[in-house]
């Protein structure tokens, strides 16, 4: 079988599938849900099917579009090229735009114009898709150009509210700077090596940084940068996540700003290769944590259920690029690692949000409460959620992070610089205080007493239950054996980030590479996996767990009764919740002042950051363009 | 037949030594002269030493009452989460210089495992759905993130003293190094680390002052405010076993090079239990020791503090002195 197609087959089928859906499926249901099943679980299968030659044999999968091969060693048309790195990305973007368009079918049933929807949503997910597939630095922005704007058309999907319209044109006129920059930033490099085509670039570039290669690299690293809102650029993220429906809220985190990373990556390991520069990378760590302290300190600070998780995404994207920016084996598995991660669990508690939206029509903390008697299902998922991206172990956010800790202070250890110490503890903090805002969702949400106008919510339906339970699963099982996702899929995939020379020879034939040497690093990763045995702590778990039930059970001769209240026993004082004597009422401690002894401390902190999220857009383009000037200040300044 | 006997090994490590059975009677009986102690510092004769095992016995034969607003299986289920995992950090920790499992585990992993125990704490209080376990649930996250600042120093500054150049978190490795190398806090530079894990311990297990989140005065203890009967007794159990924990991981930290002359050569089926015995012993004198310093007298000679003034408390002064230490080792003192 020729899979050498597969790439492009996927993508051209998404793009498509958006035209067929608009044409044939507007006005009927099934044809519609059809159509968007048939195509992503088609392009998903035959995406993950090019697993086995990539990850299996190692092969580095090349194409070239229309038979354009490179004459002469100089690439002339658009190549696509899939090596281990292009294919980790390609499995969270199927996966993700899987089971998004699963949960769909039934969140979005009540809204119209859904024909619309599917377009944008599938023009979405083919543009991501293409853009981690391609190997054409133009072909690149043009796939970011059309995420862009599905991205922000989808945010404004559900129009009749004002303020999404608001949080569209915020994302439009931030991601077109971002955008800008990154066209800017291809000119000037193909004004100067007279090719798009990346692995040539890598070959050229290397070595080689004139002032106006510098230019372009500080320009690409912010078109990248406002794409996985990072800050100083996250500002439209929040708005953007809150309003879009939540189908593409977890669309945006699971795979939207992981384009961004995935760009990043490219850009400093393969194009440019200045990572290796100390320099830069203390100004990538330096965004790294500074994105996840900035977004985890707004996110406690927020009223609103998916405005909190869209501060969750931005805090969680700096471990990322903390570890990414790190130049070591051991930072870059564990960064895809903690991105594979974030896109399960920011999923599924992105489609929990989704869930208690659809159910009680509101994602408001303060308005919301006791859900978990009503849906139970949804808050176990949700607390499996919560604890992976808070890394309480056995699940998965416990392991990328503490393999991240592990980097970062392995960095510090071996430069000798205080400062990765310093990122170390900010890490571990960070991970306390995402604990203790999810805590707050989960006080405000889930538990607590119930107001009267939800006291009729029911449980969502099983065709969204279902993803939700798929990346449950998916939380344990990589937080359990991650052992063998870490030598199946990130160890391959991280070596194939360092290993540039393959990645130039697949594309350009063999002996084009000469002048392209690896960044040297170690490969060898026995250490990071050798101190936490998730296994065994669960057996032994397990064991001592049994050993107490048994004795329970021995023991329950003389054991009280457990006693619940019937069905008419509200009105029984002796089931009713603690008041001192008095007659119970509802009284429930809502989420917006949970941590007032932590907030009271931090006042000054949280009133800067008041005034710098002032929700204008004139002040976070300002922001958006000083910083950009800064950060080609700084470059500069590195290079010279 | 290795395999089978290996499998009884293991088992009796985790059900015996120094799992279940020690960690919770060693709890119990560290919980008792903490009480006892503080009587006798006030001037009562308090109650015998074996009071909270009583305690513990009386309310697991009381009826467990589900409050109506509660998610029953969450609400039921936390108290023992919290227990197992206090349970499975103990059979981690280096008991006398004798390791039963703890080459599985590194530093940073018990900093989280012991995060388990005051979320099954906090998620328990939350899912009884009354307002004062609300109140307390916040008052516990707060605290927590208090003290895991100077926690997550203390173990840098350890694991920068033991590793030199190489990355080893270990507490086997640390309690190996510690034997050559003598004792982490005979190093001078480790003694504002040593204060400030003390300071750690009381905040981690929740006694006054820093028991904001169970005040019993002001919020009727905070999360427990639902609990009865046998969950009950699980939680004031967890705090007991707490205790042996939170003591026991300080003593492999800072003490661990001090059993070196103990070698009896008794052996029986190749183990040195004679060894073994004597090692418990003196952890447990050490553990004793310890919480009497950090838990006990503390507890007699101060008031409760408010919740924003510890959050400060732990910000400052104990990250202060944890960041000392820190700092004076990686320059290398």
């Amino acid at each position: 079988m020729n899979y050498t197609h597969f790439p492009v087959l996927s993508v051209m089928g998404l793009f498509l599938g958006g035209f067929l859906v608009e044409i044939f499926g507007s006005k009927n249901k099934t044809v519609r849900n059809i159509i968007v099943m048939l195509f992503t679980t088609v392009s998903a299968c035959l995406m993950l099917y090019l697993t086995i030659p990539v990850f299996g044999r190692g092969e580095v999968i090349s194409y070239w579009m229309g038979n354009w091969e490179p004459v002469g060693g100089h690439a002339i048309g658009i190549g696509y090229e899939i090596d281990g790195l292009n294919m980790f990305f390609v499995i969270l973007v199927v996966l993700t735009y899987w089971l998004s368009a699963v949960y769909s079918i039934k969140y979005m049933e009540k809204d119209r114009h859904l024909g619309h929807y599917y377009t944008l949503f599938l023009m979405l997910a083919g543009s991501v898709l293409g853009l981690v597939c391609t190997g054409d630095i133009f072909n690149l922005y043009v796939m970011v150009e059309i995420m862009t704007f599905a991205a922000v058309a989808l945010t404004a999907f559900r129009n009749k509210k004002g303020s999404n319209l608001e949080a569209a044109f915020k994302y439009l006129v931030i991601g077109s700077v971002g955008s800008g920059f990154t066209l800017t930033g291809i000119t000037l490099l193909y004004m100067q090596f007279h090719t798009l085509n990346m692995a040539q670039l890598a070959s050229l570039v290397s070595g080689n940084m004139t002032p106006v290669s510098v230019l372009a690299l500080s320009f690409m690293f912010i078109g990248f940068g406002v794409k996985s809102f990072i800050v100083p650029f996250h500002t439209p993220a929040a708005d953007a996540y809150m309003s879009a429906p939540t189908s593409i809220s977890m669309v945006f985190s699971g795979m939207v700003n992981k384009a961004g990373v995935y760009g990043m990556i490219r850009l400093l390991y393969m194009v440019f290769r200045v990572i290796d520069k100390s320099a830069i990378q203390i100004v990538v760590v330096v965004f790294g944590a500074v994105t996840m302290f900035i977004g985890v300190t707004m996110a406690l600070a927020q009223h609103d259920f998916k405005r909190l998780l869209a501060f969750h995404s931005i805090s969680q994207i700096g471990y990322v690029i903390t570890a990414i920016g790190l130049c070591s084996l051991m930072g870059m598995t564990s960064g895809l690692f903690h991105a594979m991660n974030h896109t399960l669990f920011k999923g599924l508690l992105f489609l929990c949000a989704g869930a208690v939206l659809y159910a009680t029509g509101t994602t408001d903390l303060d308005k919301l409460g006791g859900l978990s008697k009503k849906m139970p299902k949804t808050t176990i998922c949700f607390l499996i959620g919560a604890f992976s991206i808070s890394g309480l172990p056995p699940f998965n956010g416990f392991a990328s992070k503490w393999m991240i800790y592990q980097a970062v202070y392995e960095k510090a250890v071996v430069t000798g610089n205080f400062f990765y110490t310093f990122v170390t503890v900010t890490a571990v903090v960070v991970s306390v205080m995402t604990l203790a805002s999810f805590i707050k969702v989960t006080q405000a949400v889930f538990f607590g007493q119930a107001p009267k106008n939800l006291a009729n919510t029911k449980e969502v339906p099983f065709s969204m239950r279902l993803p939700m339970w798929i990346m449950s699963a998916l939380c344990l099982f990589g937080g359990v054996f991650y052992r063998l996702i870490g030598r199946y899929l990130l160890i391959p995939a991280g070596q194939a980030a360092f290993n540039i020379t393959n990645y130039i020879d697949a594309m350009l034939g063999e002996s084009t590479a000469v002048s392209a040497s690896v960044t040297n690093v170690s490969m060898d990763l026995a250490d990071g996996f050798s101190y936490w045995n998730p296994i065994v702590w669960l057996v032994i778990f397990i064991t001592v767990l049994i050993a107490v039930c048994l004795v329970l059970i021995m023991g329950s001769g003389s054991r009280g009764k457990v006693l619940e209240s019937g069905k008419d026993a509200a009105e029984d004082g002796k089931y009713s919740t603690f008041f001192s004597g008095e007659k119970s009422e509802y009284s429930h401690v809502a989420g917006s002042d949970l941590f007032w002894g932590f907030k009271h401390n931090w006042r000054k902190y949280f009133g800067i950051m008041q005034s710098v999220h002032s929700g204008n857009i004139n002040d976070y383009s300002l922001m958006t363009v000083i910083c950009s000037a800064l950060i080609v200040i700084v470059f500069t300044v590195i290079f010279i | 037949m290795t395999g089978f006997f290996d499998i009884i090994e293991n088992i009796i490590k985790a059900l015996v030594f120094p799992g279940l059975l020690f960690a919770t009677i060693g709890g119990l009986i560290l919980a008792g002269f903490d009480r006892k102690v503080i009587a006798r510092m006030q001037r009562r004769v308090g109650p015998p030493i074996l009071q909270p095992t009583y305690d513990f016995f009386k309310l697991a034969g009381k009826e467990t009452i589900v409050p109506h607003a509660a998610n029953k299986p969450v609400y039921l289920a936390a108290p023992f989460v919290g227990y197992v995992s206090l349970i499975v950090m103990m059979t981690l920790i280096p008991i006398g210089g004798y390791s039963a499992f703890s080459g599985k585990a590194d530093l940073i992993v018990i900093l989280y495992l012991l995060t388990i125990p005051a979320v099954a704490l906090i998620v328990g209080g939350s899912a009884s759905g009354s307002p004062y376990a609300g109140i307390g649930v916040s008052r516990e996250m707060v605290t927590m993130m208090a003290y895991e600042l100077p926690l997550i120093i203390v173990f840098l500054a350890v694991a920068r003293l033991v590793g030199g150049s190489s990355l080893e978190f270990s507490l086997q490795y640390i309690n190996a190094w510690q034997v050559a190398n003598g004792p982490v806090i005979s190093h001078l530079a480790m003694i504002p680390a040593a204060l400030a894990m003390l300071l750690v311990i009381p905040a981690e297990v929740g006694t006054q002052p820093f028991d904001v989140a169970e005040a019993e005065t002001e919020i009727c203890e905070g999360p427990l405010v639902e609990y009865s009967g046998l969950p009950l007794g699980m939680f004031k159990l967890n705090t007991a076993v707490k205790m042996f924990v939170m003591t026991s991981l300080f003593s492999a930290l800072f003490l661990g090079g001090i059993y070196n002359g103990i070698h009896t050569g008794v052996t029986l089926w190749g183990i040195h239990f004679l060894d073994i015995i004597i090692r418990a012993i003196i952890h447990f004198a050490i553990s004793l020791v310890v919480t009497l310093i950090c838990m006990t007298t503390v507890h007699a000679v101060t008031a409760r503090l408010k919740i924003e003034h510890l959050f400060k408390f732990y910000w400052t002064v104990v990250t202060g002195l944890a960041l000392i230490s820190l700092i004076l080792v990686w320059i290398g003192l």
